[in-house]
């Protein structure tokens, strides 16, 4: 931190926070506002006699509440820069009736009540979101205590007790009696691994993942334990241990030799002995299927990690996707781990996922260099592959605007859209979306893309299936099946669009009007969409498809939608026999009263479905087995609809 | 090998691979195959606080297992007291409770039901309730001030007959 403060080359922003983001990669403009801290940090010496004479005593979060601090403080030890900060909401204020004593006791006049909020603007190029994570609150685990039982604490609480810049200085101690604890228990996945459900409906008993670095975090505090204190018996209650890193195992095993106790089996039930002072456990070891009771003077839980409560307003900020779990999501998980959807945007640390140190400097010094190879190119090359608004054909009705998921459209009232080639990303939603016909995507144009299906159905149509498939999960799933050598009928012929957002609804109405028998969107999975959420513009046309052919007549079980991810190559075998028996069933009658059904009618833009404000009672309708069942629908809420009897995403919301 | 290891090792060969799958069909057992074993459940469970016969995450990996003759025939499903407890502290969301009373439809399929219940069934079509009623327990009910009850076994019976539970179940 001291390097980071004095480097040259950073400026560093303490105490500040981003108010807005616009423009695009290498053209990003930062509104930062500087919070006022009431003390001139370029004078404060950090001599701490303000703080003496503060009449004003605070819980300390850095020392997890096991401290006090003054209204005016520094916020821990190492803080850059190491200057004084007022607490404006807890100051009694520059009253010389009420305090203004610290103003009295500064020698240097640094103390200056009249500091205002500053507001900083800032032209940068790239922009690493590194927003950390927070650590789980066990308030809901009753069974535990946390709240009730006094030596019950968190890992968080334990680091202060036996850290030398802690409330004790390291003299370990527990919080009740301050005497040192000589029987210590840990508890494992505490918030970890807990799924979402009717009683967890938000994650206040848990999360449903692995939090990374609690596993490991106990055994480093049991080793510091046993080097402190080598007569501490230390008993550690998990369901798993993972320690999967490197010199990891060689840690657990030392902790073993060293005889701390690993019992596989959580507790069931903490009670305090207030007589003893005792903290009394009931746990199954899971290894003899024996219940066993423990006393430990001292319980540690093992808490989880939780999204940092703020990665909501970065996300809205930075347009950027989060991942089930509520971290950031990375542009690709495995070839690009520090970008993000966002061009210009890199992501390191805990803000995308829990990791440890080690973990969170590599994805830092990754995404800096990443940041720096942009940087430093005099130009950055686009993908040819971008929108191009005709003026002549646009009317200006803005609707690209709020499709495109990267922002990349600029349109006001009245004015023709603009694309920002530099931000475009190549989905094509918004080419789909417009009803004039007045934007072109490069090499994915709408002549080259009904010249295909033209050829599909020049010969033959009526044992052809017409899939659309995209090109980072779909198409790459049908490519891994073909390298499976998986078997499946092989009349489907395939066009790839960069994302199912670029299937415009006319394509497929076209298709039907040439005598198309079936017609297959496919994309990506939901989380996956390799363009924030444009496959959800996908979801929006399919259903209103779907009313639109069924009001025509045509049975819309003729229309289906699946996801299919690039891994899925068996998914991809299954969705063509199943596409394929459906296609089988439609006789040259159908086709033909379709095509006479069709002839010059309107294209179905609009859906009942997405014009839904509240939650309704409808009926999900499987188009692949037929399977109906009744739910409350929330459009809000409307994941990646998924057929519990055949598993196919072809639903259908019916009101 | 001494004969108590002998009898320590579980021999699958026999087991049936599908008996999660009946159990997860039944309602209230869908969730049997989300358990990890981490005990939770047990270790706060009062009932296994006072008998070793009742152990939720043994009966599970039992079940799962695929012991459906050891699982089926042992009356320790029907121990459970239904409180509710590893419900509300499962972290995988298994709803135990729901998942015992599964356990025991497809027992009561099989025509394994334990002797006490068919007792108290025994009890319920003869007096229409779990005990007689007495000259005593009206007197007492007098004490109170409650109004006697009397034994009304025809609705009792009409009722077990409508849900189909047999004279001899």
């Amino acid at each position: 931190m001291m390097d980071v403060g004095r480097h040259p080359n950073i400026e560093l922003m303490a105490y500040s926070e981003v108010e807005d983001i616009s423009g695009y990669v290498g053209n990003f403009k930062v509104h930062v506002r500087k919070k006022a801290r009431y003390v001139d940090a370029t004078e404060c010496t950090a001599c701490g006699d303000c703080a003496k004479v503060c009449p004003i005593v605070m819980p300390d979060a850095f020392q997890a509440g096991l401290a006090t601090r003054r209204a005016i403080y520094i916020p821990f030890p190492q803080a850059v820069p190491s200057a004084y900060i007022v607490n404006a909401d807890e100051c009694l204020g520059n009253n010389p009736i009420a305090c203004g004593k610290c103003i009295q006791a500064c020698d240097k006049g640094c103390i200056d009540f009249d500091m205002l909020d500053e507001i900083v603007a800032l032209d940068v190029g790239a922009i690493i979101v590194a927003t950390g994570m927070d650590v789980y609150d066990p308030t809901a685990l009753d069974e535990y205590g946390y709240t009730s039982i006094v030596d019950v604490i968190t890992s968080m609480e334990f680091e202060r007790l036996i850290s030398a810049g802690g409330p004790t200085e390291g003299h370990f101690v527990r919080p009740s009696d301050r005497t040192r604890p000589k029987r210590i228990g840990f508890v494992q996945c505490v918030g970890s691994r807990t799924l979402h459900s009717e009683k967890n409906p938000d994650g206040a008993r848990g999360n449903p993942y692995c939090s990374n670095i609690c596993c490991m975090n106990t055994i480093k505090d049991s080793l510091l334990l046993k080097d402190h204190y080598p007569d501490t018996e230390i008993t550690v209650f998990y369901m798993d241990i993972r320690a999967f890193g490197k010199g990891f195992e060689d840690l657990y095993m030392t902790s073993k030799a060293k005889g701390v106790r690993y019992i596989r089996g959580l507790p069931g039930e903490v009670v305090a002995d207030d007589a003893t002072g005792n903290i009394h456990l009931y746990v199954e070891n899971t290894a003899t299927g024996l219940l066993e009771e423990h006393d430990v003077d001292l319980l540690v839980l093992s808490v989880g990690t939780v999204p940092c409560k703020e990665t909501d307003l970065v996300r809205q900020l930075l347009t950027l996707s989060r991942t089930g779990d509520g971290f950031l999501m990375e542009a690709h998980p495995k070839l690009k781990p520090v970008d993000t959807p966002t061009k210009g945007v890199y992501v390191a640390g805990c803000a995308e996922s829990p990791k440890d140190i080690k973990d969170s400097v590599t994805q830092a010094s990754a995404a800096a260099a990443r940041a720096e190879i942009l940087l430093n190119a005099p130009k950055i090359k686009v993908e040819a592959i971008t929108a191009v608004v005709d003026p002549d054909l646009c009317k200006m009705c803005g609707q690209c605007a709020a499709v495109c998921p990267f922002s990349a459209i600029l349109w006001e009232k009245k004015q023709v859209a603009r694309v920002v080639s530099a931000a475009c990303a190549g989905c094509g939603t918004c080419a789909a979306e417009c009803p004039f016909d007045a934007i072109t995507m490069r090499h994915f144009t709408d002549q080259q893309v009904y010249a295909m299906i033209d050829a599909i159905l020049e010969t033959n149509p009526l044992e052809k299936i017409l899939a659309f498939a995209c090109n980072w999960c779909s198409y790459a799933g049908a490519d891994t099946a073909g390298t499976a050598r998986l078997q499946y009928p092989a009349n489907a012929r395939l066009i790839r669009t960069m994302c199912s957002g670029r299937v415009k609804p006319d394509f497929v109405w076209y298709a039907f009007q040439k005598g198309a028998p079936m017609v297959l969107v496919s994309g990506c999975h939901f989380a996956d969409c390799h363009y924030i959420n444009a496959n959800r513009q996908t979801v929006r046309r399919v259903d209103a498809l779907w009313e639109g052919l069924e009001q025509h007549g045509v049975r819309p079980e003729r229309l289906q939608i699946d996801w299919c991810s690039a891994a899925e190559g068996q998914k991809w075998a299954r969705i063509m026999r199943e596409v394929e028996e459906l296609r089988a069933a439609v006789t040259p009658d159908e086709v033909e009263r379709t095509q006479e059904a069709l002839a010059g009618k309107k294209v179905p833009r609009t859906s009942q479905v997405w014009r839904l404000k509240a939650p309704a009672p409808a009926t999900l309708a499987c188009y692949r087995c037929g399977h109906t069942w009744p739910v409350t629908f929330n459009l809000e809420e409307d994941k990646e609809r998924m057929c519990p009897a055949c598993r196919s995403n072809s639903v259908r919301v019916v009101l | 090998m001494s004969k108590e290891n002998d009898e320590q090792i579980i021999d699958v060969s026999g087991f049936d691979p599908h008996f999660r799958d009946e159990i997860a069909a039944e309602p209230g057992g869908e969730h049997i195959r989300r358990c990890y074993s981490c005990s939770t459940c047990t270790a706060g469970c009062p009932v296994a606080g006072v008998t070793d016969k009742y152990n939720p995450r043994r009966i599970i990996h039992m079940a799962l297992l695929g012991m459906r003759e050891q699982v089926l025939n042992s009356d320790f499903a029907w121990l459970c007291s239904v409180c509710y407890t590893c419900y509300e502290r499962c972290p995988q969301d298994v709803r135990i409770p729901e998942l015992m009373t599964a356990i025991r439809n497809v027992a009561v399929r099989e025509g394994i039901i334990p002797a006490t219940f068919k007792l108290q069934v025994a009890k319920l079509r003869e007096h229409g309730r779990l005990y007689e009623i007495e000259a005593f327990e009206n007197e007492r009910r007098a004490d109170y001030g409650l109004p006697p009850i009397e034994e009304e076994t025809e609705e009792v019976r009409t009722l077990l007959d409508h849900v189909g539970v047999k004279e001899e179940p």
